[in-house]
């Protein structure tokens, strides 16, 4: 660590990295747009430039990204000569970038219009035509590209080539005349092709499953955990006016997943939308199921489970701790073993982020004294019981279609179980309607909020699980 | 038989006069709010019937709908007489208004009104008096601060005003020697400056300026008073009972117009033109009662609101003194001391 | 302090009477100049270019394809938050002004935009935010109706070709300086 001066502040700076890297460990915003913490700086963009003065003499103009810290170097961000070359640089970014702002999904997030607003550039003096390029290159599922609008910045291929490690994107043609392409214009491939959306300083890389979707100023915005695998990336998801999520991107977590996600949990969210979801309860009338409030649901889920012989119950691997904390009393009210339904481990295991195993949970579960069980296993347990709860998000969805014997089941999903023999469905809250904590893989604690209003039939799943312990208890004790 | 002849009468009478006088007050809530657009540049009522005449109508079919409040704490059965106590006065003091000098029915002898008595104008006057009642009634069976406040600043001006009143008309009395409003107004038969306004001209400004303080109306119209009592002894009054005040009113403007005609405006008399026939005498009649209505709404769309300490010194420092001098005067001329 | 001094009535002040018929014939005079009431329905009321009535969105005369890109410039400007837009993605081809094309394409155009007459206050903001010129105030004024879902407007109500728009657009092209050029450099 050595010591520098940033606007008249001194600071410790890590000699290994880049100035701009000191700047902002201290606090202080330098613009940037191809300098990204996770890549090596490339110094292709020049708006980072501040005035930097060693040894007493007179400051020069310099990219920070580029520029090695040294003992007593003296930095000022806002010098004059800092901020006309950075109004130069922005002049000529913006003299190929196309008006587009009015359809640009970047735009509201776009550090090209932050920056031009901030340096009050915003007119050119170039009377040529705008360079005429693809507007709509079709790179796939995920990415759709923008040639005009690219600022050549190569975020975009250094991801590639240095986080991911599989580069399938490049900088082609030469010096005025050059474009991001990929070669042959072949689709990309691999997992975490939404990144780059999230890399691009400007809109030339947007998201095909997010296009014109929403404005971006829109979105509420509220930090969760995704739930796709044990990783448990750190996420914002982003909920248009209190309604569907609309885009879920990581958020910068230095313990679990840096600035990345996976696009299996980026583009999870319509398991959250789902139109048909369950409001209220569902309550068996002779062979059919009749519509009720929750409360009248866990009514007739305790007569049931009070007048039944053996009983199981079968927790998700969603369930958060806390709702865990829920399920031990109500499994010792009904005297079941505490287990969980744990799917095999897919395929979408990678070096990165991907575990393989979709149970976000699984620590905080095996903590809580829950045994994983197979899908299989669970059926067969199911069946062969008199009654059965199954609590969590997508239990029904995890244990498949199984056929339910004389077995009388109680569920609570955000779905209903159709089937015969089914008692009561109970609705249930997404995990991005409710507050909890889930255990990754490595112990790391994720948390989730409530990103959207939980529909005013539905209650949260831990009140339902206390009021059915609750109500069981009291029949109990009149039997 | 003749006996059903004369009830006949009296009921034809009745219908003609009453049926008039309730029509003619319906028209002036209407020329009120004409008369008052026109000096204010607007149109006025202007979309029921042609120029807006069914108005009134229309009016009165609103109140009939409103719903009907009565006030906790009022005491319901005052509160219900009220407004027919307001009315009352008017309908029978017009019941001794001759509208001509001779009665066109059948086998009706004397002026053509419903009854002719020896002391009408004393009759007259003291159903005027009465007409207080109403106001000091619904005032404080409202059991409201407002209404209370209203009628007794009524029932004060009433007193105050009443005296000057009288007294005016006196030296008319005085003058034509009879109590009888149709000998008053034969006395003023023939040429125009045979009227009495001619001859009495303090004694009918007195008068009128006491008429308007008599019905309440502009420039003294304190029981209402807007700006100070919301709406004064009616403020609590809604639906056909409030109709029923307004109605009231406008009745006992036609009475005093018709009484201030009599005495000052040579009655039914058409000028220069002895023993007219009775409709014209009636058309000379109304006219003039027109005239002098439009004169009211005109004052009261002119003239602002007086202060009550003002109104209480007009009447008792000014206007009691005039009319009790001029009494004095007239009585002296007319028993020939000079 | 300032001492305000009364002013001295002369007897015929003091007497009330002159001064009275003074005011009655002043009011008498009134009832015979010209009424300034509007006679509403009957007499409609005037509009202009100036008049900012109910937004419109303006359709292209060639095409009858709509401007709008739906942003979202208007629905952020909105102080009412009467707007509502959904966008979806296009094919369409381009905005053709006075014959010449200049854009190559649109690729966002309005899946749904939904204005709230009942929470618009016609204050204009749209229009002012507007980047493609595609909402415009109309001179349309009279917007009752009886029932509240069908005073929000969907895209089938609020489209008007630009013609008919065409006093509003010169009349804020010719008020806003930054108008001025034509969207056509873009």
């Amino acid at each position: 660590m050595i010591k520098i001066t940033v606007n008249g502040r001194e600071v410790e700076a890590d000699p290994t990295k880049p100035l701009i890297a000191a700047c902002d460990d201290s606090g202080i915003d330098v613009p940037r747009y191809c300098y990204h913490p996770a890549m090596e700086p490339k110094g292709s963009c020049r708006i980072c430039q501040v005035e930097v003065s060693e040894g007493g003499r007179p400051g020069r103009v310099m990219a920070a990204c580029r520029t090695q810290v040294s003992e007593g170097m003296v930095v000022n961000t806002e010098a004059d000569g800092a901020h006309d070359a950075r109004r130069e640089c922005l002049e000529f970014l913006l003299k190929n970038h196309p008006l587009d702002c009015p359809i640009c999904d970047k735009a509201g997030e776009c550090t090209l219009q932050d920056y031009s607003f901030q340096e009050q550039q915003a007119a050119g003096r170039t009377g040529e035509p705008r360079a005429n390029l693809e507007k709509r290159v079709d790179l796939g599922d995920v990415i759709m590209l923008d040639q005009e609008r690219c600022i050549l910045c190569t975020r975009c291929v250094r991801f590639q080539e240095e986080v991911t490690k599989k580069p399938e994107l490049t900088n082609a043609g030469l010096a005025s005349n050059s474009y991001i392409t990929t070669f042959a214009g072949r689709p990309l491939t691999g997992n975490y092709q939404g990144n780059l959306a999230d890399v691009c300083p400007v809109g030339a890389l947007t998201l095909k499953p997010f296009r014109f979707k929403a404005r971006v100023w829109n979105l509420e915005k509220s930090s969760s955990t995704c739930a796709e695998c044990s990783r448990g990336c750190s996420i914002s998801v982003e909920v248009l006016r209190r309604g569907d999520v609309k885009r879920i991107r990581p958020v910068f977590n230095p313990d679990v997943n840096q600035w990345w996600m996976c696009d299996t949990g980026r583009f999870s969210f319509p398991e959250v939308n789902d139109p048909e979801r369950l409001l209220g309860g569902l309550v068996a009338n002779g062979a059919d199921l009749m519509g009720s409030t929750t409360g009248e649901a866990i009514k007739h889920a305790a007569s049931v489970l009070s007048t039944s012989g053996s009983k199981v119950l079968i927790a998700s691997p969603f369930l958060t701790v806390e709702e865990a904390e829920r399920v031990q009393p109500l499994a010792a009210a009904i005297g079941a073993e505490l287990l969980f339904v744990s799917p095999d481990a897919n395929d979408l295991k990678d070096d990165l982020l991907h575990t393989g195993d979709p149970c976000p949970n699984r620590k905080g579960l095996e903590n809580a004294g829950f045994r994983g069980i197979s899908p299989k296993d669970a059926a067969d347990r199911v069946t062969g019981a008199d009654a059965a709860v199954l609590v969590g998000e997508r239990i029904l969805k995890l244990l498949g279609g199984f056929d339910l014997g004389a077995t009388k089941l109680v569920t609570f999903d955000t779905t209903a179980c159709l089937a015969s023999g089914v008692e009561a469905c109970i609705a249930t809250p997404f995990y991005v309607e409710k507050a909890g904590t889930w255990i990754n893989v490595d112990g790391h604690e994720g948390e989730l909020t409530i990103a959207r209003p939980l529909p005013s039939s539905v209650s949260p799943l831990e009140t339902s699980l206390e009021e059915l312990t609750k109500t069981l208890s009291r029949t109990g004790a009149s039997v | 038989m003749d006996m059903l002849i004369t009830i006949g009468v009296i009921v034809a009478k009745l219908t003609c006069i009453y049926g008039g006088m309730v029509v003619i007050a319906a028209l002036t809530t209407l020329a009120e709010r004409k008369v008052s657009a026109w000096i204010q540049f607007r149109y006025g009522p202007n979309r029921v019937g042609p120029w807006g005449v069914l108005q009134p109508l229309a009016d009165g079919v609103k109140f009939i709908f409103k719903e009907e409040l009565v006030p906790d704490g009022a005491n319901k059965w005052l509160f219900r007489l009220a407004p027919a106590i307001s009315a009352m006065p008017a309908m029978m003091g017009v019941a001794v208004i001759p509208f001509a000098a001779a009665s066109p029915f059948y086998q009706d002898e004397g002026p053509l009104a419903i009854a002719s008595l020896q002391i009408d104008v004393l009759y007259i006057l003291a159903f005027s008096g009465l007409s207080i009642y109403g106001i000091i009634l619904g005032g404080w069976a409202s059991n409201s601060k407002f209404s209370l406040l209203g009628a007794i600043r009524a029932s004060a001006q009433m007193i105050s005003y009443e005296l000057a009143l009288i007294l005016s008309i006196m030296a008319v009395v005085v003058m034509t020697g009879s109590f009888q409003m149709n000998e008053i107004a034969n006395a003023q038969g023939g040429a125009i400056w045979n009227w009495n306004i001619f001859s009495q001209p303090l004694a009918f400004i007195l008068f009128l300026i006491a008429t308007f303080a008599e019905t309440n109306r502009h420039p003294f119209d304190f029981a209402e008073c807007e700006p100070e009592l919301v709406g004064g002894f009616h403020t609590e009054f809604s639906s056909m009972r409030f109709a029923l005040f307004f109605l009231g009113e406008y009745c006992a403007i036609f009475v005093m117009c018709c009484m201030t005609v009599l005495f000052f405006l040579g009655g039914y008399h058409v000028p220069f033109m002895e023993d007219a026939p009775w409709f014209l005498q009636v058309g000379a009649m109304l006219t003039k009662v027109i005239a002098l209505l439009f004169l009211f709404i005109w004052v009261r769309w002119t003239i602002p609101r007086f202060r009550f300490d003002q109104l209480m010194d007009l009447g008792w420092k000014r206007f009691l003194p005039l009319a009790l001098a001029n009494l004095l005067v007239t009585g002296a001329i007319a028993s020939g001391v000079f | 302090m300032v001492i305000v001094k009364r002013k001295q009535l002369s007897f015929s002040e003091k007497l009330y009477l002159p001064e009275i018929l003074k005011g009655m014939s002043m009011t008498f005079r009134a009832m015979f100049k010209p009424r300034t009431t509007r006679q509403y329905p009957e007499e409609p009321l005037p509009v202009n270019e100036v008049t900012r009535g109910q937004p419109r969105l303006a359709t292209n005369d060639e095409d009858g394809s709509i401007r709008c890109v739906s942003c979202g410039l208007c629905e952020a400007a909105c102080p009412a938050y009467a707007i509502t837009i959904d966008g979806q993605d296009t094919d369409r081809n381009a905005i053709t002004i006075g014959g010449d094309v200049t854009e190559k394409f649109i690729e966002r155009e309005p899946e749904s935009f939904d204005i709230d007459m009942l929470r618009c206050i016609l204050c204009g903001f749209c229009e002012e935010a507007c980047p493609k010129d595609a909402i415009f105030m109309s001179d349309e004024l009279e917007l009752a109706d009886f029932n509240r879902n069908d005073l929000i407007y969907g895209l089938d109500k609020l489209k008007r070709p630009v013609s008919q728009l065409r006093p509003r657009i010169d009349y804020i092209y010719k008020v806003n300086e930054r108008w001025q050029a034509p969207s056509s450099t873009r």
